[in-house]
């Protein structure tokens, strides 16, 4: 996000403008580390998707789960049940993400229409 | 970073100083802070810059910061997990059995059996024996603690990437404002040639 003036132009900055436009700055990081977080949340459970899998493949009775760094042989059907925990839990925690995503894009464009309306030419809110 | 004095009269837009990072005054009017400041264009420019640069050292400070107390945290919830484990299996007397790295790519089997203790590396070359009980609660305060510092942490960064935006903001309009004076000014001598 880039504030360049086209030089010569008169249009004041009053202090409600440069909240919105802290306010969109704010936004916006958040909006870059969301994806960031909705990114690696997404990879986790591709792996556990791809672990659970490799289980009902497996014909062993014990497991080695990892627990911390290092790895348990635990029986099957309680790595079965942990995993399944895991999934439920990412899976939630990934639509939050979503959701805060979408509620930051939609804060964002309101901002957007604020500040061209007032500055038109003379503020740049894309990404380089 | 010195701390910033405390603000001028006009309290609600002048955002002083948090934690050491000095706040950025808010400009009304660029002619009026240019004959407050005395400064002239190009010295009000040379400051605003450098105090950007200040700013952006800062940023790098507290960006390495919460980096490291972002994976400090999963590896405490990590051994929250092993002791709540351990715990797990002390009723059922069942030993358990795990695979550990010795060397990098190298593991080898433990057998762990029955125990009421777990030791904790507390850094420092310092490891101290603790009942699970304790453990468990000397990693949850732990852990709790560096949630409360990652939340100041990010509060700081916002307020100074506040600061920062403002000073870009300023920066632009100090540059603005002397083009427009520029462009007067030679409108201005190019009318009194045409007239002489």
């Amino acid at each position: 996000m880039i504030l360049k003036g086209t030089g010569g132009s008169e249009t004041e900055v009053t202090w409600e403008d440069q909240q919105n436009i802290n306010k969109f700055g704010r936004l916006n990081n958040r909006f870059h580390e969301l994806e960031d977080e909705i990114k690696v949340a997404k990879e986790a459970i591709d792996n556990l998707e791809d672990a659970s899998n490799e289980l009902i493949l497996t014909d062993e009775e014990v497991v080695r789960f990892q627990i911390g760094e290092v790895f348990a042989h635990v029986p099957k059907e309680e790595v079965e049940t942990r995993i399944e925990e895991m999934k439920e839990l990412n899976s939630k925690n990934l639509e939050k993400l979503e959701e805060e995503k979408e509620s930051v894009v939609a804060q964002m464009a309101e901002l957007k229409k604020i500040l061209y309306g007032k500055f038109k030419d003379s503020i740049n809110l894309e990404e380089d | 970073m010195a701390a910033a004095s405390s603000s001028s009269t006009e309290s609600p837009k002048t955002t002083t100083e948090r934690r050491g990072i000095p706040g950025a005054q808010f400009v009304e009017d660029v002619e009026t802070y240019l004959t407050q400041t005395g400064f002239d264009v190009n010295s009000a420019l040379a400051f605003l810059q450098e105090r950007l640069q200040q700013y952006k050292l800062v940023e790098m400070k507290l960006l390495a910061q919460q980096r490291d107390l972002q994976a400090k945290i999963p590896d405490i919830e990590k051994c929250l997990d092993v002791v709540a484990t351990l715990e797990a299996k002390k009723g059922t007397g069942e030993a358990l059995i795990a695979d550990f790295e010795v060397s990098e790519g190298i593991y080898s089997r433990a057998c762990i059996e029955d125990n009421d203790s777990v030791c904790l590396w507390l850094g420092a070359n310092v490891m101290l024996e603790y009942s699970c009980e304790e453990a468990t609660l000397l990693l949850k305060k732990n852990l709790e603690n560096a949630k409360a510092s990652l939340e100041v942490l990010i509060a700081d960064l916002q307020f100074l990437r506040d600061q920062v935006t403002v000073t870009q903001v300023t920066i632009a309009r100090v540059y603005n404002w002397d083009v427009h004076q520029r462009r007067i000014r030679q409108i201005a001598a190019s009318s009194t040639s045409k007239d002489s």
